[in-house]
């Protein structure tokens, strides 16, 4: 819900904060040049499938730096939510199955895959020959233990556990037929199988050793860990029997590079000085303050892609309390928030305007929903004065029978938070709505979310491979009570968007999700739980010597199967 | 006996000044970090389910009232265990003593350094009269109220990114030292400076210097043998101050040059609500506060029979 957390949740992507920018901008190595990569202001934000399939060719060996902001604190990818493991995970880590670059399902370690008419009964059939880096085979009984362990109280998952949360048991027909039953028909179930936190963990490790996960863990994947240091960094290097790619990316055999070596590096200015200098060969969060200083560098490259789920929110507005109980009210201040004006001024246009509530990238995205949501000041004004807010006081603020037109926002307390709270603020104030803003300490505005006590919430933001997104963050049942924690901060319940939601989840049939996710996104914008701003990027940035890089179908993360360095002549 | 006594007293109050620091923090701590539940499993945006909530409520024994709570934490801290970090899910002593090393290497050659520059600094400029005597004065304001952090940019500027003489972060051999090191000498260097050089000139006044040089002392000799002595117990009595300066300086140095270790555990720590690291950090500084003072307070004994353990 914070621009900036010290934790890099799914949700949360860290836009790394710089405090002395002029600074930076007066010592960058200053020269001109054409703009490395897409995204920026020049960007068009469309990725080619040929940007998640290997193009084959390039050297083996060599080692990469890669700095990122924070460190997981556990390699135990089940037990976390941590951000980095989108990309980090796919180091270490296979998946049942993958994505395609549409976002469909495709194979992985399962092969195939059948799903009963009822929607209740998943059979994979595994690849063969896969082997965990403990020797370990990867069959349907590991599967089975991966998916028990993501579950079990004692991981404290605060993330695959809930993914799954349908499942009910699984059994090993044979060595390499898993079924998994589920309590109800939950066709994400497929997409969610596909993430980095899903990822598989050697079954004898899990049972013999779990406590050793965290600092070690024993994968399947292209890259062993070879140290885990907290707080500095870890190296990993290739394990050379690796073949077992997913087939959308078409790399065949073991990684090309010997090792990865990754340093925490809080600072923002840090990571950027380090990949200017040449000691980094990539950033994983790139400051987004820097990326017109990177862009400019012949050596450098930014990459800037959406993420799939859904956009950064403005705010959310809490529409079980007054003012925001009348859905109108949200209308006409939904269409007082100036997105392009945000994006420019607080993010040097380096992050995409969003007037959708899904993510523009995520399957079954309907285009048709452009400009419903638009920046359009006089008709808010319009529709303010016909709901009876029409006289103004002295400070210039709207009224009703002698009531201010009034609500108090809460907000994380956060240097990179507050510009956009402020923006709203003053957007707001236009309008002549009073937004107070009342900045929180994290652990204090998380008791007051989970309990429902605020008229409204500061920003925002879910990825997921899977347009359930929505049912996440909109269905009645993921309201906060004492009995649950869920996402729907709005606490909207609204028994059209619930149908349409549970609908889509029950049914594998992608035409009938496509048909019900765009009625979804349109009840959505009448309903305005929360007006969206900007869509999640993740921004890397890369020296021009690191080539062969290949993005992930569920995060737009980078992968470094087929990466090598080529030194610059 | 005098001595022992002294140091059993000593000893007493450091203890009392560890229980004060623990219940400060625990009350703090509980006071303003919300559910700890849901700080253990990931904050604001983690989607447990209840079943995971439950689990850490028991685990965690969250679900006992509070003066329960504090009185177990009570009686685990006096068997010496610090609990579990909720964060790195690993015992927060280790976590500590993982990241010790890395500061005590940073603290250590930068006080050394910090120790080095201010004797010459003082040795230099003391006694120079009074526009030379400013000048200095006016030099050493300006970097003392340069924060830390300016200092660090700069440096890595220079040094890394436009001589390209050491690496910006990380910790990569001693060459990576540089930097943070620097950072964290300089401004502890000016604060040292400016005691000892103010002591040595007034030192520099007295009659027994004159004496010294009557006999045909060179300057250097008289700054060196005699002055110096003198001069270096007022720096002693600085140290704790210095050590606090150093270890608070490895919040900013830690983080800015990506280094681990206490300063920026503590951070996280504190950002994440990680209760038992953040308690755990502050009585480890604490612990180490009362025995820099204890040892200052014997070494100034020593070399100072003026000064009584009182």
């Amino acid at each position: 819900m914070a621009r900036r957390s010290p934790r890099l949740h799914p949700w949360i992507d860290r836009r790394g904060f710089v405090g002395l920018s002029l600074a930076v901008a007066a010592c960058g190595p200053g020269s001109g040049g054409g703009g490395g990569g897409r995204g920026g202001p020049n960007g068009d934000f469309t990725y080619p499938a040929s940007d998640y399939r290997s193009g084959g060719g390039g050297k083996r060996g060599g080692t990469i730096r890669i700095a990122t902001s924070t460190d997981t604190g556990t390699l135990d990818v089940h037990a976390i939510s941590h951000g980095n493991v989108q990309w980090l995970g796919r180091m270490l880590f296979d998946n049942l199955v993958y994505l395609d670059a549409t976002g469909a399902i495709s194979s992985w370690i399962a092969r195939e895959w059948t799903i009963s008419p009822d929607g209740l009964v998943y059979t994979f059939r595994l690849r063969p020959g896969v082997t965990f880096s403990d020797g370990m085979p990867l069959d349907a009984e590991a599967v089975r233990t991966n998916l028990e362990h993501m579950r079990d109280p004692r991981t404290k998952s605060p993330l695959a556990a809930a993914y799954i949360a349908p499942y009910v048991e699984g059994r090993a027909i044979d060595p390499l037929t898993f079924e998994a039953r589920l309590a109800y028909p939950y066709a994400p179930f497929l997409n969610v199988l596909a993430q980095s936190w899903l990822g598989l963990i050697s079954p004898r490790q899990i049972r013999e050793a779990p406590q050793t996960i965290a600092d070690r863990p024993i994968g399947s994947g292209p890259f062993t860990v070879e140290r885990y240091v907290r707080q500095q960094g870890i190296r990993l290097k290739r394990r050379d029997d690796y073949a077992w790619a997913p087939d959308v990316v078409a790399h065949r055999g073991a990684a090309l590079l010997d090792a990865i070596e990754v340093d925490i590096v809080p600072e923002a200015l840090s990571r950027y000085a380090g990949l200017a200098q040449g000691q980094y060969h990539l950033l994983a969060d790139t400051p987004y303050a820097k990326a017109a200083a990177i862009r400019a560098d012949p050596a450098l490259v930014v990459d800037s892609r959406i993420r799939t789920g859904l956009p950064w929110r403005a705010l959310s507005f809490n529409t079980e309390r007054w003012p925001f109980d009348d859905v109108r009210l949200r209308q006409a201040l939904a269409l007082g928030i100036d997105r392009e004006g945000i994006t420019r001024s607080v993010f040097f246009d380096e992050f995409l305007p969003s007037d959708n509530f899904l993510a523009r990238t995520t399957r079954h995205y309907d285009p048709s929903t452009k400009g419903k949501l638009p920046f359009d000041p006089a008709d808010a004004n319009r529709r303010l004065d016909a709901l009876g807010w029409a006289a103004r006081d002295t400070d210039g603020y709207r009224t009703k029978d002698g009531r201010r037109l009034s609500a108090t926002l809460i907000a994380q307390d956060s240097p990179s938070a507050t510009p956009i709270n402020v923006a709203v603020q003053s957007n707001l104030k236009k309008l002549g709505f009073d937004l107070k803003i009342e900045l929180l300490p994290t652990p204090v505005l998380t008791d007051r979310r989970n309990r429902g006590d605020y008229q409204a919430v500061a920003g925002g933001v879910w990825h997921t491979n899977t347009p359930d997104a929505l049912y996440i963050l909109h269905h009645s049942n993921e309201i906060t009570s004492p009995k649950r924690i869920g996402q729907n901060v709005s606490r909207l319940r609204d028994g059209r968007l619930d149908d349409l939601l549970e609908r889509a989840r029950r049914t594998s049939d992608d035409n009938q999700q496509r048909v019900l996710y765009a009625a979804a996104q349109h009840r959505l914008i009448e309903l305005v739980p929360s007006v969206p701003l900007d869509e999640n990027h993740s921004l890397i940035a890369y020296r021009r010597e690191l080539k062969g890089l290949v993005f992930d179908t569920s995060h737009n993360t980078p992968q470094f199967l087929s990466a090598w360095l080529e030194p610059t002549a | 006996m005098t001595l022992l006594r002294t140091l059993a007293t000593r000893l007493a109050s450091g203890v009392l000044v560890l229980w004060i620091v623990a219940t400060l923090t625990f009350g703090a701590m509980h006071a303003t970090a919300g559910d700890p539940a849901i700080a253990i499993l990931g904050g604001p945006d983690a989607l447990p389910t209840q079943a995971v909530v439950e689990e850490v409520r028991r685990e965690y024994g969250l679900n006992d009232p509070l003066p329960v709570q504090y009185a177990r934490y009570l009686g685990r801290l006096l068997s010496g265990d610090l609990g579990e970090s909720y964060r790195l899910r690993t015992p927060v002593t280790s976590a500590i003593l993982e990241q010790l090393g890395s500061t005590v290497v940073l603290g250590g050659i930068a006080g050394v350094l910090a120790l080095a520059i201010a004797l010459g600094l003082a040795l230099v400029g003391a006694g120079r009269g009074p526009r030379v005597g400013g000048a200095i004065t006016a030099v050493e304001v300006v970097i003392t109220a340069v924060p830390n952090f300016v200092i660090g940019v700069g440096l890595m500027f220079l040094l890394a990114f436009q001589l390209r003489l050491v690496p910006v972060a990380g910790e990569q051999g001693w060459a990576s030292l540089v930097l943070p090191v620097l950072t964290l000498a300089i401004p502890s260097s000016i604060v040292m400076a400016q005691v000892l050089r103010s002591e040595l000139d007034e030192v520099l006044e007295q009659p027994f210097i004159l004496t010294a040089r009557a006999r045909g002392l060179g300057e250097a000799g008289v700054r060196v043998l005699h002055a110096l002595r003198h001069a270096v117990i007022p720096l002693l009595t600085l140290a704790g101050y210095v050590f606090g300066f150093l270890l608070g300086g490895t919040v900013i140095t830690e983080t800015l040059f990506a280094r681990r270790g206490i300063g920026r555990l503590m951070v996280d720590s504190a950002l994440t609500s990680d209760i038992p690291m953040v308690i755990g950090i502050s009585l480890f500084i604490a612990l180490s506060y009362v025995l820099v003072t204890l040892i200052v307070d014997l070494i100034a004994a020593a070399v100072d029979p003026r000064a009584r353990l009182a």
